[in-house]
């Protein structure tokens, strides 16, 4: 079977790993480098730019050029609200339930874009492989809900890649970081990225990972920083703000974000306003005091959920880019006590773990089992507007709950059912996961029917819903109509949409192969012109033999693999001959040898 | 299979955490659905339930009130608030004004310590009558003892059971305000 990659898809870069030999590694992209930016940027032409090109053109092209799409996933309009001012992108109107953005005309939804990052890194690690990468392992943070999940699932789907696991990406850290090798242990793992924060607590022993707690905040990560930056900024340029400005704004503190991390001190310079200040790491630590403050909360959270004080934690594990901010690291050693780990790349460690976890799926390691908790509790409304948990936050998954239903008429047909998922008391406050009908139920007097209604929440932390009437064991049909994502048919439509890219896929990875198979026939070629029989062509055909590495040469660097073909066909058949020869001396020399043997 | 039966264990409350967690795990490593990933539908279907199963069991078993809820369920007793005495509720009624001037913030921070270390303390109470009760139980069950002394203390338990969540839901509601 094809291999099975892991994939971190990231709020501002996203990676593509795979273990071989028993070790995991990232694979690089087409460009070289290793991580590919989140961002994509759409030509008017139609063509699609995804990574450090589409990148290159955020400050000129910012409205056709999306990043941080993660942070729409799974998410209506009135969820980002406070984002858009600060963001260039146009907004269909349609975008209550789903956000759509609208580029050229055309409406994207954010799976839709998320997918052409996924399709990017298949396409990368299929040329690092030189085979097809079919199915995956992606991350998502692990305080993430029920529809930024389904969200990340159907971005998989429409990208042509099949999903065989939604893994968390603090808990793929913790593989990553190898810790199975201390056997025992209490670990937390804070993953600060650019767009999410999470906190999960694991008990290890004896190679099982079980989570005990996850909190987090869907909603905090490096943009919130750069966002305080990005204001500082345009408050002393003063006047009205252009929008147009934000990316190269944006840029600029990034840079000197960054530097802080190292120096005590960095300079914010955007030339194209003729701005520049300078600005000291004291300076930055108390502009971003808040936010690191609020990773704190979930932090002292999860503790609690584990039952557990924070000396009982024996190792800290850091992941995500914001976890080199110095201000970072102190508060989190403040917190537990001990000076947490950051050896591995904090960029990689996720995309490290998912290629573990991939590995697992794929059968190549049994000693390591993942068990993972449902961060969110999940209920159901009842009479006034109550939410009723079913299955508690911090369960380990898979898990399920039934509940039994009833009607309160005669003759009643249908019953609705309305699934949220959070921890607060009242519907109102909760996330609205789904609504349903339970439908054709037998008529029979009011409070008679018995419906049994099973609610499982998956290894990849989504909900599937079935229903039983248990008088008459009929199972009913249920039509999960989700809150805030898209239903099948939408993603179907979708994926026929995303044919024509699909399309450019199989294509390209036909050139990939094609120029492996090149490279093996050029290598055999230079090897067999090495040998003696290499006399006994004629001029002639050494010629066509030297004309047909050249051309094929050539035809590796096209884009078609047709063209390839045909060079390596032409190269063959002029080195038919050579390898005939080559064929019949090496018969010869393995019964020369056989008859010195015989007669010794 | 109920979730006693997932863990080969008898019907009693008296269950060694640290044995539980260690089948735990070795059931998990069988059934798992990482290790059917790439198997047929039905196989995975099959990893599905009996996970979820396992980990339903696991989360109910482990914990000691959780556990007793389950027990009473299984055999079909329903804790009842009707069941519980007057004066009780009386004294609930109480506790439930004090927690109510906290939550409007008209309490004085030594009223709020009384309130919680109050609360904490009948909450305490009532684990170890759970823990007594429970241990009676498992007492008659071992002995065989006469279906009517089972059935006595399932509704003993029952009672416990009614009366102690008033005590967690004043003390959920006291925590939500602090």
């Amino acid at each position: 079977m094809s291999k099975i990659v892991g994939i971190d898809l990231g709020t501002t870069n996203s990676l593509v790993a795979i273990v071989e030999n028993g070790v995991p590694r990232v694979l690089p992209g087409r460009d070289g480098s290793r991580l590919v930016p989140s961002i994509i940027h759409f030509e008017e032409g139609g063509e699609i730019l995804v990574g450090n090109s589409a990148k290159a053109r955020l400050i000129e092209n910012p409205k056709n050029t999306i990043f941080s799409i993660k942070r729409f996933m799974g998410k209506g309009i009135e969820d980002v609200r406070e984002d858009l001012p600060m963001l260039p992108f146009d907004v269909a109107g349609d975008s209550e339930h789903v956000i759509r953005l609208k580029i050229f005309g055309k409406d994207y939804t954010p799976p839709q874009i998320s997918a052409f990052i996924l399709r990017e890194l298949k396409q990368n690690a299929e040329a690092a492989l030189g085979e097809e990468v079919a199915s995956a392992v992606v991350t998502v943070p692990a305080y993430f809900n029920d529809a930024q999940r389904q969200a990340t699932k159907d971005a998989g789907r429409i990208a042509g890649l099949d999903v065989l696991r939604i893994v968390n990406e603090p808990t793929a850290a913790s593989l990553a970081y190898g810790l199975n090798e201390k056997q025992h242990g209490t670990i937390a793992v804070y993953d600060f990225g650019g767009g999410t924060f999470d906190i999960s607590i694991l008990k290890l022993s004896e190679g099982i990972f079980e989570v005990l707690s996850t909190s987090g905040d869907t909603h905090l990560g490096g943009d919130d920083i750069d966002e305080h930056l990005i204001r500082l900024v345009m408050t002393e340029i003063g006047g009205t703000p252009d929008a147009s400005t934000i990316p190269s704004i944006r840029k600029a503190v990034n840079k000197a974000k960054e530097e802080l991390s190292s120096s005590q001190e960095a300079e914010i310079v955007i030339d194209s306003l003729k701005f520049r200040r300078k600005i000291t790491r004291a300076e930055f630590n108390a502009l971003i005091g808040p936010i690191v403050e609020r990773t704190l909360k979930p932090c002292r959270q999860a503790l609690k959920d584990a039952g557990l004080k924070p000396d009982a934690i024996s190792e800290v594990v850091m992941v995500g880019g914001s976890t080199r901010i110095p201000l970072v690291r102190e508060r989190v050693q403040e917190l537990f006590g001990r000076v947490p780990h950051t050896e591995l790349n904090p960029d990689e460690v996720v995309a490290l773990g998912a290629a573990v976890q991939a590995d697992i799926l794929g059968g190549g390691k049994r000693d390591m089992l993942l068990l993972d908790v449902t961060p969110l509790s999940l209920g159901i409304e009842t009479m006034g507007g109550v939410m009723s948990k079913i299955i508690p936050r911090n369960s380990t998954i898979p898990a399920s709950a039934t509940e039994h239903f009833t009607t309160y008429v005669e003759g009643q047909t249908n019953v609705k059912i309305h699934v949220l998922q959070g921890e607060r008391e009242l519907v109102k406050d909760c996330r609205s996961l789904a609504q349903f009908d339970l439908k054709n139920i037998p008529p029979m007097p009011a409070g008679m029917p018995r419906i049994g209604v099973k609610f499982l929440i998956d290894a990849d932390g989504i909900l599937n819903v079935s229903a039983q009437e248990e008088r008459t064991n009929k199972y009913q049909s249920i039509e999960v109509k989700p809150t805030y994502g898209l239903t099948d048919e939408q993603v179907e439509g979708m994926i026929l949409d995303s044919f024509e890219y699909a399309e450019a896929d199989i294509e390209a990875r036909q050139v990939i192969e094609a120029r492996n198979e090149a490279e093996l026939v050029l290598n055999a070629t230079e090897k067999g012109l090495r040998d003696e029989n290499i006399s006994e062509l004629s001029n002639e055909e050494r010629a066509e033999i030297s004309a047909s590495v050249t051309h094929l040469h050539e035809a590796v660097k096209s884009d078609s693999h047709t063209v390839i073909r045909e060079a390596i066909e032409r190269l063959s058949k002029a080195t038919q001959r050579l390898a005939e020869l080559n064929m019949n001396s090496a018969i010869r020399v393995a019964l020369k040898d056989k008859r010195v043997r015989e007669i010794q | 299979m109920n979730y006693f039966e997932v863990f080969d264990l008898p019907k009693i409350l008296g269950i060694d955490s640290g044995a539980l967690e260690k089948k735990f795990h070795e059931l998990s490593r069988k059934y798992h659905p990482d290790y059917f990933s790439t198997g047929s539908d039905e196989d995975k279907q099959k990893a599905l339930t009996m996970t979820s199963l396992l980990n339903d069991a696991y989360r109910t078993l482990r914990h000691p009130v959780r556990r007793v809820e389950y027990l009473l369920e299984l055999e079909g007793y329903k804790s009842d608030g009707s069941k519980v005495p007057k004066s009780f509720l009386m004294e609930m009624f109480e506790i439930n004004e004090q927690v109510e001037e906290v939550k409007s913030g008209s309490a004085t921070p030594e009223q709020v310590a009384a309130v919680r270390s109050d609360i904490e303390n009948r909450a305490a109470r009532f684990d170890s009558q759970i823990e007594k009760a429970s241990a009676e139980w498992d007492r008659l069950v071992t002995s065989h003892a006469p279906d009517a002394e089972l059935k006595a203390q399932l509704s003993k338990l029952t009672e416990v059971l009614s009366e102690s969540s008033y005590i967690r839901n004043l003390e959920r509601d006291l925590e939500g305000t602090l």
